[in-house]
């Protein structure tokens, strides 16, 4: 148990007449070593609970406990806390600012007050999981292409060897290989390191492609908890608040209404392949056999 | 409406005192026609010099060799240079940066204002603008508070106030949301059916191009790939090497056919799959 | 983390203030600045006062929201009453270690804290009630006899309006790099002064390169938009004089009037108020 939100809300400009609630009475648990999605609109309150659970934003209600610990307690350590839950941002290369890329990955390292060798030993480690060869250590952070200065800024921030890690839209405005090699990274990350992963994304696609269990936010509120397949057996649901089940998912409901007894709970397109295979050869087979039956 | 022949642009790469030390070809040899009233696509992965091929159209670069004509008129004319910017209008990626105005309804007036168009014409075709997008109530809003869907709209608005015959659309929506990413595809489709406007669609989102009537794929500055979006969808492997993906109901279709289902070559929607594969499994009973 | 600034935000309502030519309300803050200097005299600032306390009551601007906004500068305001007190030769009234007060500084003091407090409402009063827009629009016209000394008049007023337009888009930036950064390890608020400017570093070099890019995205933007300078430009929202202006110009110039009388019998008042 690593994580654990208890009935948190959030204010923005309380106690003003343009008070919003971002955040409204969410709880829930984040275990370790789980891949986490996180969907929700624009304003539906992600970015504030993202922001809430490394201590960039105080909550105005209720209690976060990292690893049993309240983070708004009096001798709490914000700063460890902030390299434990890893943050990278949306456009995360628009932080970037050292003369050099091992610079810049070195700069959460030396924050945290360690010395130079193991600073420098942190970043090349990080800069080696997001696959920057060393070619490219000594340029420019931003002669570097778009996806790379992405992967140097991630890099920046796994370099504080953070237990959990949260993204928050990785991939914005990255074309699709891009997008793929991103999300591969990641994923990739979470498995070898059994970190937590915290994905913010607007697209129900990548997100039912990679995640343990996913967090459905909308108005402030955290509608919904689950494993992907249980979250999307309530497409209807997620429809009412503007968003939608993967479109493989409606592909796969299509197929069933037009007579073929598939399940709709593939979630990749591989999946889904497989059991329409499965569906049309299996009743191909029955059909012939009856054929052969008659015959017979 | 836009004819390009043999366009070559060569970007010039200055050491730190400014001299040129280098070139890099962005495009590469390209030429392509489009006729009034289409809508056009032009898909590439990042760097593939669909954005440089863009602001030639709007005589913002100008070719290194090669010619690019915008409705009979030459980009290298320069007194034709403002016409040709008014006709073939642009959208740019980033919402923020191309909003100039600090309410809705001035930004959508900053072209015909560049016109010199008298007071009561610009808010006529203000007017005209905020209506072509619908976003006549929000006309006196901060674009700061607007979504970034609306913002898009907002740009259009302003480029359809200068009443072009061409809109080129350079990544509109790589920067949105899902949500904002229909607003903006939907006020496209609209100015293109309704309005006979010409529509240039760049973008790297496979989904946003099945209703172009033809597309073109870039790679390394060349035209790559180009045909209908049935014939592009078609050649699911070759757009992978560029890059680029397919749809998912596209993929699924194209799975299922390796398999040895008789689909056809590129299925674009899912009732279209699901169509195609009731009569298969119709056929096997 | 900055919502918190409101001085001289535009504040949106319905008020004849809010409806007059943004020009007259160039002219008027400027004068009453003036005016501020003329009548130096008790008497001259009560008329002053009351000059700005009946415009303040025109503006519909609610009272609370504008003191609000001069939180934000009280400091200011304080340490220049402090340095008039201490470092005005004359009587001393009191001491307070090597610093001597007095009663000349005191009365300077007084009368620069008023003014300065005056001067500073006068003119978030011209902000709260006009547009950006309509603010730089009067700029520019007021300012086009300077045309023909070369000044740019018409680039001056675009980049007015286009700084105004992408202060907040910059200061959310700002947030967003510094929260990144914070997240990074990086500490904004060492007690060092040193420590504190390096500090700045990540937070400066992204926020430049962000707002270089965003220029030169606007500026292919706005050619794109066949912008080519002032020349030949014509405008959506032209200025025009009403008849409310003129009215406005004549109370204006009235109150000028009546503060330049109170300077000229400033030493025939009685009392107090000739100080």
């Amino acid at each position: 148990m690593s994580i654990r939100i208890e009935d948190i809300s959030y204010y923005y400009e309380r106690d003003t007449a343009m008070q919003v609630c971002a955040l409204d009475h969410i709880s829930a648990e984040i275990p370790d070593d789980q891949f986490i999605g996180l969907i929700g609109h624009t304003g539906s309150g992600k970015s504030t609970l993202i922001q809430t659970l490394n201590g960039l934003l105080k909550v105005t209600e209720g209690h976060i406990y990292y690893n049993g610990e309240d983070i708004d307690g009096k001798d709490f350590d914000r700063k460890a806390l902030r390299a434990q839950v890893g943050m990278v941002f949306q456009y995360p290369e628009h932080q970037l600012f050292e003369a050099d890329v091992l610079s810049d990955v070195m700069f959460g390292p030396k924050n945290l007050g360690l010395s130079a060798e193991e600073c420098k030993a942190r970043a090349e480690e990080a800069l080696r999981m997001v696959g920057l060869e060393e070619r490219y250590y000594g340029l420019s952070p931003f002669d570097l292409s778009g996806g790379q200065k992405r992967r140097a800024a991630i890099a920046g921030v796994l370099a504080m060897r953070p237990k959990v890690l949260i993204l928050d839209e990785p991939t914005a405005g990255l074309d699709p290989k891009g997008r793929q090699e991103i999300l591969d990274l990641i994923a990739g990350m979470q498995k070898s390191t059994h970190m937590t992963v915290i994905l913010v994304s607007h697209s129900m696609d990548d997100v039912a492609r990679y995640a343990d269990r996913i967090m459905v936010m909308a108005g402030g509120r955290l509608l919904m908890y689950d494993a992907p397949q249980a979250i999307f057996e309530r497409s209807e649901e997620l429809e009412a608040v503007g968003l939608a089940a993967p479109q493989i998912i409606y592909a796969l409901k299509k197929i069933r209404e037009a007579g073929i007894p598939v399940a709709t709970s593939a979630l990749t397109v591989e999946e889904a392949a497989a059991e329409v295979l499965r569906a049309v050869r299996k009743s191909g087979k029955k059909a012939k056999a009856a054929r052969r039956q008659v015959h017979v | 409406m836009i004819r390009i022949r043999d366009l070559i642009h060569d970007f010039l790469l200055r050491d730190d005192e400014g001299n040129v030390n280098g070139t890099v070809r962005a495009i590469d040899d390209v030429s392509l026609d489009v006729a009034p009233g289409q809508f056009i696509a032009i898909l590439g992965h990042n760097g593939s010099g669909k954005s440089t091929l863009a602001k030639h159209l709007n005589a913002l670069l100008f070719p290194t060799e090669g010619e690019v004509w915008v409705d009979g008129m030459d980009t290298r004319q320069e007194d034709k240079l403002w016409e040709i910017r008014r006709r073939a209008g642009m959208v740019f990626q980033n919402p923020d940066n191309q909003i100039i105005g600090q309410i809705v309804e001035e930004d959508v007036g900053f072209g015909p204002e560049n016109m010199g168009l008298p007071t009561e014409k610009i808010w006529k075709r203000v007017d005209e603008g905020l209506d072509a997008v619908d976003m006549q109530k929000h006309r006196l809003k901060s674009p700061n508070r607007l979504s970034g869907g609306q913002k898009q709209r907002v740009s259009i608005a302003g480029v359809i106030a200068m009443h072009p015959h061409c809109i080129i659309l350079d990544e509109p929506t790589a920067m949105l949301d899902p949500s904002g990413r229909r607003e903006v595809l939907a006020a496209a489709h609209r100015l293109h059916d309704e309005e006979g406007i010409t529509i240039i669609l760049i973008t790297h989102y496979m989904e946003e191009v099945i209703g172009a009537d033809h597309i073109f794929v870039m790679d390394r500055g060349k035209v790559a790939m180009q045909g209908t979006p049935r014939e592009i969808f078609a050649q699911v492997e070759q757009l992978q090497a560029l890059g680029l993906t397919v749809p998912q109901v596209t993929l699924l279709g194209h799975m299922l056919r390796e398999q040895g289902l008789e689909l056809p070559e590129a299925v674009l929607t899912a009732d279209e799959l699901a169509e195609k594969l009731g009569a298969i499994y119709e056929h096997s009973h | 983390m900055f919502n918190s600034i409101t001085l001289g935000q535009y504040y949106q309502t319905d008020s004849v203030l809010h409806r007059l030519d943004p020009r007259i309300k160039v002219v008027a803050t400027f004068l009453y600045l003036v005016s501020l200097f003329v009548a130096n005299s008790v008497a001259g600032y009560l008329v002053s006062a009351l000059f700005l306390a009946a415009m303040i009551a025109l503006s519909n601007v609610p009272v609370r929201y504008i003191l609000r906004g001069m939180k934000t500068i009280a400091l200011l305001l304080v340490i220049t009453m402090l340095f008039n007190l201490f470092l005005t030769p004359g009587d001393v009234l009191f001491q307070l270690g090597p610093l001597k007060a007095s009663k000349e500084g005191l009365i300077l003091a007084c009368k620069m804290g008023v003014r300065l407090s005056m001067l500073i409402l006068g003119s978030s009063l011209m902000t709260l009630t006009t547009t950006p827009t309509r603010l730089t629009d009067a700029m520019e016209t007021l300012m086009r006899p300077l045309r023909r000394f070369r000044v740019p008049v018409h680039e001056i007023a675009m980049m007015m309006s286009i700084a105004l337009r992408f202060i907040p888009i910059l200061m959310e930036e700002t947030d967003k790099i510094m929260k990144a950064q914070i997240a990074r390890g990086a500490d904004f608020e060492d007690r060092n002064i040193m420590k504190r400017i390096r500090s700045m570093v990540p937070l400066l070099v992204p926020l430049f390169i962000s707002a270089f890019r965003r220029a030169n995205d606007l500026a292919l933007a706005m050619e794109a938009r066949c912008y080519r300078g002032g020349d030949g430009r014509t405008k959506m929202k032209p200025l025009k004089y009403e008849g409310r202006d003129h009215a406005a110009y004549a109370v204006l110039f009235g109150y000028l009037a009546l503060c330049i009388a109170l300077r000229f019998v400033k030493g025939m008042l009685p009392g107090f108020l000739g100080i």
